[in-house]
């Protein structure tokens, strides 16, 4: 039996090896002589990075080329990892608030995935190879977030960076306390940020009673298995997918990035997060985050910040372009991050900021665009840095990426170039002068 | 004789409004049998017969074939120039709907004391409760071939019921084939501050309403069969409405907007065992091809031909989006007949039957087979709604919904001649010259009509026109009555009015020529009895 099902094993792989099937396997490409940004040592100038399948084999210098490789030559252009947007709404379908009701942890963007949504081609025009994208800041606990690789023409599923943890979005301050909301509609619960956080313990209890109802049940459901039909079995508790979201954050299942701008809200959340044991990675934008640096190493919360951007509402004042740096420099983990589609595609620009306002290495303000962002989204052990065994997520750029002059050439996710400048280029130059071809057509179709 | 005994009572309204004594014709209307000889019989149930008999009686179609014995009590139809094909059916519309207008009630919204309706969850509202029958819609259906049709609201998340008519009778008891049949899921959530009014916040709420209505029909069931030792579930309307269709005893009907609708819906089907339909609004069946094989998935297809704005073309610019409408989604349905996914033609997205008909001319232009097309409108909704044995081909024992056309049906320029719905007959002739002119008159204001014959009488009408659209109220000595959906051309117009006097409905058809400040026309009730009238327009 053994040598018989051997047989048929090694059949199906060569037939699948001849039909095709197992490209991931046998592609290699060779990227020669580029000025490697490893992020994880030291920059390699005229260094090749081997690429098999969707993974990094080698990095390091003068690398044959396997057979059958296909060999780019990037002429000492450099390379770097692609860059991760860890606060984006990019490629949700419809608003991405839920303004119907006060916490929607049972709201999820997986539901809702554009795959289509051309944002994620100009991401990758600008480098971007990963994002966290989410729900936005209405509610102070507000739908669940999902982390995608740009795999631009894939289907929903497909785009879904599948080892990444779920994660929970919540916001404090002014936007879930609603006061930049006018018109219709009634004024809401909460009205203040002592009402933010109480509506957020509030139902940390109830999901714990929800929990405990379950619990109960399960144990008369196991007691009436038990009696062997001498109990009915119970009636199972009604299910409730909104206490169900808040039981994922308390088990630690989701990930918390919170929306926060002034300090003392921050400490405050910190606290409730560590008395109900929630796994809170990450507060979004945190502009007064450099004054509480000490508490956010100690609770190892990053920041997931701008550049230079601020002072669009009162709670968005007291910061200044030293901020990011600043936590940078105590020790947070520090991502720049877009919130926007247009931002998005020139992150390399506000990462430089913090180098020329803020003093940081070049090394360090590139990390904030790659290795920062992959360790609050959960999911450095796979992108972030240029190194063996990490996915083949990378970006070529014209000069140094700080340089205020670079321009991104090309974006290669999973070993898969999905952004060629020079083709794309060329493409629109064809279709261009098709369409001018065309023209004159139309109109002599017109006369006749 | 029930007939009879109706027609009388019609017969005596009709005078009391109008005073007048109508004759009664010959026994020709009465009729209940007839019989088309000679035509071409396009039977979808075999080959078709190029030379053929088809029986009609009371309703059904009593015999189909080459040589079969002409009853004597039949009326012959001699079909030498005529092909008879099985009624068209409209596999999903909601243009025959007349849902009730609420006025927004800015008091309410503005306390945040949002309905159910607010929020786009109206499961019990039924198609049937507000369906909007008449002799003027039926011919507008008919002269393209339609004699049934499937109804339902398409607004919000719940939508509604669904509900099956044949276009035989203004009386929707008479003309109903099947009522609640489907539910409507929709992707548009509400616009006001409540729950759910984002496109995530409704897939989050139909997954909780979907439990939540299967939870609540077996704990009501458990409960009326144990009721000892367990606490009985709190009554809900909606749930109690819902349960029937997330159980998967009935079929519901995806509304989707595009082709990530359509995924997205796959999957909830799969996730909650329903029985569903995919109707494909946005038109992107296409790309979802190999997930509604595998689903084995039923699409109710639309031929707007619209790129929904999610689509790459709509988002590439206007030149991107108008070639795509032109070259790519009209050959959506030939893609899904390519692919062998059963489908059904559907009217929703598109404003009239005419534009339904043109669209579907459009999809065979763009690679469908007209026999293909044909079945779409068949055969298959026939099929889909459980009322094969009863509709979609021409077989003895099935509804006598057929259309007799010169020529052929799916055609640029259709000429249908006769439709027989439920067995009634109903004759089509050609357009009158003036028809679809634009209006060359202006007849907005007060009018002073005569309707002539027995004792006369002085009614007054108000016009509004918009255009060719015409609409207004009518006052007369037994009540106010309102119309809409009338239509000026040229210097010619018409309108249909529904009176209801003692219980009974009456559908009136005014039709008249302009001249000046002075109009001359006839008014007719149910095809037979005729009146002429005059009017004159109060000045001022």
């Amino acid at each position: 039996m053994k040598p018989r099902i051997a047989a048929i094993g090694i059949c199906a792989a060569l037939l699948l090896s001849l039909s095709g099937w197992l490209p991931a396997a046998e592609t290699a490409i060779l990227l020669k002589n580029g000025q490697i940004i490893t992020v994880s040592g030291e920059t390699i100038t005229g260094g090749d990075i081997l690429v098999q399948g969707t993974k990094i084999v080698k990095v390091g210098k003068g690398l044959p080329a396997p057979a059958g490789a296909e060999v780019i030559d990037l002429g000492g252009r450099w390379i770097m990892p692609g860059s991760i947007d860890s606060h984006s709404h990019i490629a949700v379908e419809g608003e991405v608030n839920e303004m119907g009701a006060l916490l929607t942890p049972e709201v999820d963007c997986k539901d809702v995935i554009n795959p289509q949504d051309i944002n994620i081609f100009y991401a990758l025009t600008g480098g971007v190879t990963s994002v966290h994208t989410m729900h936005g800041s209405a509610n102070p606990i507000g739908g669940r977030g999902i982390s995608l690789k740009l795999r631009w023409g894939k289907s929903a599923e497909e785009l879904i960076f599948v080892e990444a943890p779920l994660t929970s979005k919540w916001a404090l301050g002014e936007n879930p306390k609603r006061s930049n909301m006018t018109g219709a509609g009634p004024a809401r619960y909460p009205r203040t940020r002592m009402g933010v956080e109480e509506s957020i313990r509030d139902e940390f209890e109830k999901a714990k009673d929800y929990m405990r109802t379950w619990a109960e049940y399960e144990k008369k459901a196991k007691a009436a298995r038990e009696s062997k039909g001498k109990n009915p079995p119970p009636l199972p508790p009604k299910k409730d997918f909104r206490l169900e979201g808040i039981a994922d954050i308390l088990s630690g299942r989701l990930w918390v990035r919170c929306h926060a701008y002034q300090s003392e809200e921050m400490l405050s959340i910190m606290r409730l997060c560590r008395e109900y044991g929630v796994k809170l990675v990450c507060f979004e934008h945190g502009l007064e985050g450099y004054r509480i640096t000490n508490e956010l190493v100690q609770y190892g919360v990053g920041v997931s910040t701008f550049a230079d951007f601020w002072g669009y509402k009162w709670e968005a004042y007291n910061t200044m372009p030293q901020a990011a740096a600043l936590c940078a420099k105590r020790g947070v983990l520090v991502a720049i991050s877009s919130d926007d589609s247009e931002r998005m595609r020139h992150l390399f620009n506000d990462a430089a900021k913090t180098v020329r306002f803020g003093g940081v290495t070049e090394d360090e303000a590139l990390r904030m665009l790659t290795i920062n962002p992959a360790k609050i989204m959960g999911v450095d052990r796979w992108v972030g840095t240029i190194e063996p065994g990490k996915d083949a997520d990378l970006a070529v750029f014209n000069r140094h990426p700080l340089d205020p002059f670079t321009v991104c050439e090309m974006t290669m996710v999973d070993g898969t170039v999905y952004f060629d400048r020079a083709k794309y280029r060329e493409e629109r130059k064809k279709t261009e002068e098709e369409e001018k071809k065309k023209e004159p057509e139309k109109k002599d179709g017109g006369e006749v | 004789m029930p007939h009879r005994t109706r027609y009388r009572l019609f017969l005596f309204f009709l005078s009391l409004i109008f005073l007048v004594s109508l004759p009664l014709r010959s026994g020709q209307d009465l009729h209940h049998v007839w019989a088309v000889k000679d035509a071409r019989i396009v039977t979808l149930a075999g080959p078709p017969i190029e030379k053929g008999i088809l029986v009609i009686r009371d309703g059904l179609i009593e015999a189909v074939g080459a040589a079969i014995p002409i009853p004597k009590d039949a009326e012959v139809i001699d079909g030498a120039k005529l092909t008879v094909y099985p009624g068209l059916m409209d596999g999903l519309g909601q243009s025959l709907l007349k849902l009730p207008e609420e006025k927004m009630d800015m008091t309410r919204i503005s306390s945040g004391d949002f309905t159910d309706k607010d929020r786009g969850i109206t499961p019990g509202l039924a198609a049937f409760d507000h369906v909007n029958l008449g002799k003027a819609v039926f011919e507008k259906y008919h002269k393209l071939g339609f004699v049934a049709g499937h109804v339902m609201p398409d607004r919000g998340v719940f939508t509604g019921r669904s509900a099956l008519f044949s276009f035989s009778d203004p009386d929707k008891n008479k003309a109903l084939l099947l009522k609640d049949v489907c539910l409507g899921i929709g992707f548009s959530p509400s616009n006001f501050l409540v729950y759910p009014n984002s496109l995530m916040g409704v897939h989050a709420y139909l997954k909780q309403a979907l439990t939540d209505a299967v939870y609540f029909d077996q704990a009501s069931s458990r409960w009326l069969k144990e009721m000892k030792g367990l606490t009985r579930p709190e009554h809900s309307p909606n749930l109690e409405a819902l349960a029937g269709y997330a159980t998967a005893a009935k079929p519901v009907i995806f509304l989707c907007r595009n082709q990530h609708d359509v995924r997205r819906s796959l999957s909830l089907a799969a996730e909650y065992k329903l029985n569903y339909f995919i109707a494909d609004l946005g038109g992107e069946a296409f790309e979802v091809i190999p997930e509604l094989k595998m689903a084995k998935a039923r699409v109710l297809c639309t031929v707007a031909f619209k790129a929904p704005g999610s689509s790459l073309p709509a988002q590439k610019g206007k030149a991107e989006r108008e070639r795509a409408e032109k070259e790519i989604y009209p050959k959506n349905p030939a893609r899904l007949a390519e692919a062998a996914i059963p489908f059904a033609f559907s009217s929703l997205g598109t404003d009239d039957p005419k534009a339904f008909a043109e669209g579907i001319q459009k999809a065979i232009e763009a690679g469908l087979s007209k026999e293909q097309a044909l079945e779409a409108l068949t055969k298959t909704p026939a099929t889909f709604l459980g009322l094969d044995r009863a509709l979609g081909t021409i077989e003895a024992g099935k509804i006598a919904n057929v259309v007799l056309v010169e020529g052929e049906l799916l055609v640029k320029e259709t000429k249908v001649r006769y439709v027989f719905a439920d067995g009634n007959r109903f004759e089509l002739k050609e357009a009158k010259p003036g028809e679809g002119e634009k209006p060359t008159v202006n007849v907005s204001g007060k009018w002073e009509m005569t309707i002539e014959g027995g004792m006369g009488m002085k009614l007054t009408v108000d016009f509004v026109q918009e255009e060719a659209a015409l609409s207004g109220k009518m006052t007369t000595p037994f009540g106010v009555f309102d119309f809409t959906g009338g239509a000026v051309s040229g210097n010619n117009l018409s309108f249909e009015m529904n009176v209801s006097v003692g219980g009974q409905d009456i559908d009136l058809f005014f039709s008249a020529t302009v001249e000046g400040e002075r109009m001359r026309g006839s008014v007719v009730q149910g095809g037979a009895e005729t009146s002429e009238f005059t009017a004159k327009r109060i000045p001022g």
